[in-house]
């Protein structure tokens, strides 16, 4: 990576996100492929070996009913499953979904896929081609799906949507344990990435659409300040999910990551105009300083 | 207040790996179900570790530890290859080793085995179509303390040595095994063929031969029926789902319509 490129990585993008996407990328596979070496005797030293059924937040959520109603967790469900979507659910509370911008491993392989998407397409056509009506109705569907995942497992008492994840796929496509239709599903998403990004998360995901609703009322907030704001539409250019952040004053959109990629930390020329905050003034609100030098 | 990434990357490492530390450190956290079987609340064995709370993801050192059968024993029994890991064989796992054998031996089978082994009191009549391989019945005559019922039991319920089911006792109900019907020397078995009774063989297509409609099937699998000529075993193996925990809800279905 030359000098100026690497400047630009670091001036345009927020830069810790990709790293902390790594990590747990890295984490969860690894921790995957030591089940897989535990169950044949061999494993890596002082790394958890658990099931990823046992560190998905998402299995949490399948299981309320048959916690509440009968007191005990959907077969392959343990106690982390619920800790970890009740942790899932404070953050989302104070930052939005920061679970999905910033930890969910298949968000990360779906950006990966989509930088070479990005390339291949160009900025301008890239994630802009469907239709913006058809692609705002399909954004409900992961509600949908929502919905049925979690009265097919309320009624059945076992891991049903198994069968068609594609992040169980992602980190299981050695075993034996995973599903054709969570292979095919994988398949399409990762492909679909290449003209879209992060379609899982925007069309189907359910933990998304979960987290998603806290965006309503979460702490944080991405806020845009009008009176300084260019209106180049560069917060709406970059963000992956597609928000107009030019048109709101304060982000509530369902489908926000809170990737902080619109900021003016990262793509926005102005300073302090595009935020992340409560919107509680801490200090006086100093001149916007226009950042253009090198910007484009 | 507002927050750079910088601060916000550190929050979410304190709040994901700060929230698992602190359940760790309240014993809250677990990440697989605890591999000690519940105990038996009454009756001679009380107190102690019942066979028929073994899952499916238990290992075969978790049935050592809990019932101290030595690994070998349990390996030669249900035919593990020798030279694996033994210790880490996970008691599911034999109903994918065996498809092709003309009844189930999975999860039920490793149940009925450690019973007899310790002699620990076992429904027998929910178990009539249960089998062990000759080798566990040896393993059983020498070293298990099978009472008599059990003996007899097992003598009926021990595949022959080119593993099919003995001649008088294909699927069967045992008219002997009535509870409480005990007695010091082992009656002879009376075998009432049990028609209609969901083994590992059963396909779709004889839930339908026996008047189960396909309405009730789709129902019960909350999807549309696979081809009819698929074994039920196998479809549920697919899902990930173990047969056994799936068999006593279609026999249910299965006895609305006898």
């Amino acid at each position: 990576m030359s000098l100026l490129s690497k400047n630009r990585f670091f001036r345009n993008k927020i830069w810790i996100r990709r790293i902390v996407q790594a990590f747990f990328f890295g984490f969860i596979a690894l921790i995957s492929i030591n089940h897989t070496l535990v169950t044949t005797g061999q494993g890596i030293p002082f790394l958890a070996s658990a099931s990823l059924h046992a560190v998905c937040p998402f299995g949490g959520v399948v299981s309320i009913y048959q916690y509440v109603t009968v007191g005990t967790f959907v077969q392959k469900i343990h106690e982390a499953a619920f800790i970890l979507m009740i942790i899932g659910f404070l953050m989302a509370l104070l930052f939005g979904p920061v679970f999905c911008g910033w930890v969910c491993p298949l968000g990360t392989a779906q950006e990966w896929v989509a930088s070479l998407g990005r390339k291949i397409f160009k900025k301008k056509s890239y994630n802009h081609f469907i239709p913006a009506k058809l692609d705002s109705a399909l954004r409900y569907l992961r509600y949908i799906l929502l919905g049925w995942v979690v009265y097919m497992t309320a009624i059945s008492g076992t891991l049903l949507f198994v069968n068609i994840d594609p992040y169980f796929a992602l980190f299981n496509f050695w075993t034996s344990e995973v599903a054709v239709g969570g292979l095919a599903v994988l398949g399409v998403t990762l492909l679909a990435s290449l003209f879209v990004e992060r379609p899982w998360c925007k069309y189907a995901c359910p933990y998304g659409a979960v987290l998603g609703i806290f965006n309503l009322f979460r702490i944080f907030s991405i806020r845009r300040e009008a009176g300084t704001c260019k209106l180049d539409l560069a917060c709406d250019i970059t963000c992956p999910m597609n928000i107009n952040v030019s048109t709101k004053t304060i982000v509530r959109d369902h489908q926000c990551i809170s990737c902080l990629e619109c900021t003016s930390e990262a793509r926005c020329p102005v300073a302090a105009t595009v935020e992340f905050s409560t919107g509680l003034k801490t200090h006086e609100t100093k001149s916007p300083e226009i950042l253009t030098a090198g910007a484009k | 207040m507002k927050l750079t990434s910088f601060p916000l990357a550190i929050a979410i490492l304190v709040l994901m790996f700060g929230g698992i530390g602190f359940t760790t450190a309240m014993n809250w956290w677990k990440t697989e179900s605890t591999k000690i079987p519940a105990k038996y609340s009454e009756g001679e064995a009380a107190g102690e570790f019942n066979p028929a709370d073994i899952r499916g993801s238990y290992t075969f050192e978790a049935i050592k530890d809990s019932f101290g059968i030595p690994l070998e024993d349990l390996r030669i029994a249900f035919r593990v290859p020798a030279g694996g890991n033994t210790a880490a064989f996970s008691v599911k796992s034999l109903e994918t080793l065996y498809t092709d054998l003309p009844v189930e031996m999975g999860t039920a089978s490793v149940r009925l085995f450690t019973a007899f082994y310790k002699g620990l009191p076992y429904d027998l009549a929910a178990n009539a179509d249960t089998y062990l391989f000759p080798e566990a019945a040896e393993i059983l005559k020498t070293k298990g303390s099978m009472k008599p019922d059990q003996a007899a039991f097992l003598t009926a319920h021990t595949l022959t040595a080119d593993l099919q089911i003995p001649v008088d006792a294909a699927p069967a109900i045992e008219a002997t095994l009535q509870p409480g019907a005990e007695s010091a020397v082992p009656a002879p078995t009376v075998h009432v063929a049990a028609a209609m009774t969901v083994t590992g063989q059963t396909s779709f297509q004889n839930l339908l031969d026996w008047g189960v409609p396909s309405e009730a099937i789709t129902a019960l699998l909350r999807e549309p029926m696979p081809e009819p000529a698929m074994l039920i075993k196998d479809y549920f193996a697919g899902k990930g789902v173990e047969f056994s925990s799936m068999k006593g809800k279609i026999q249910v279905e299965v006895d609305k319509h006898k």
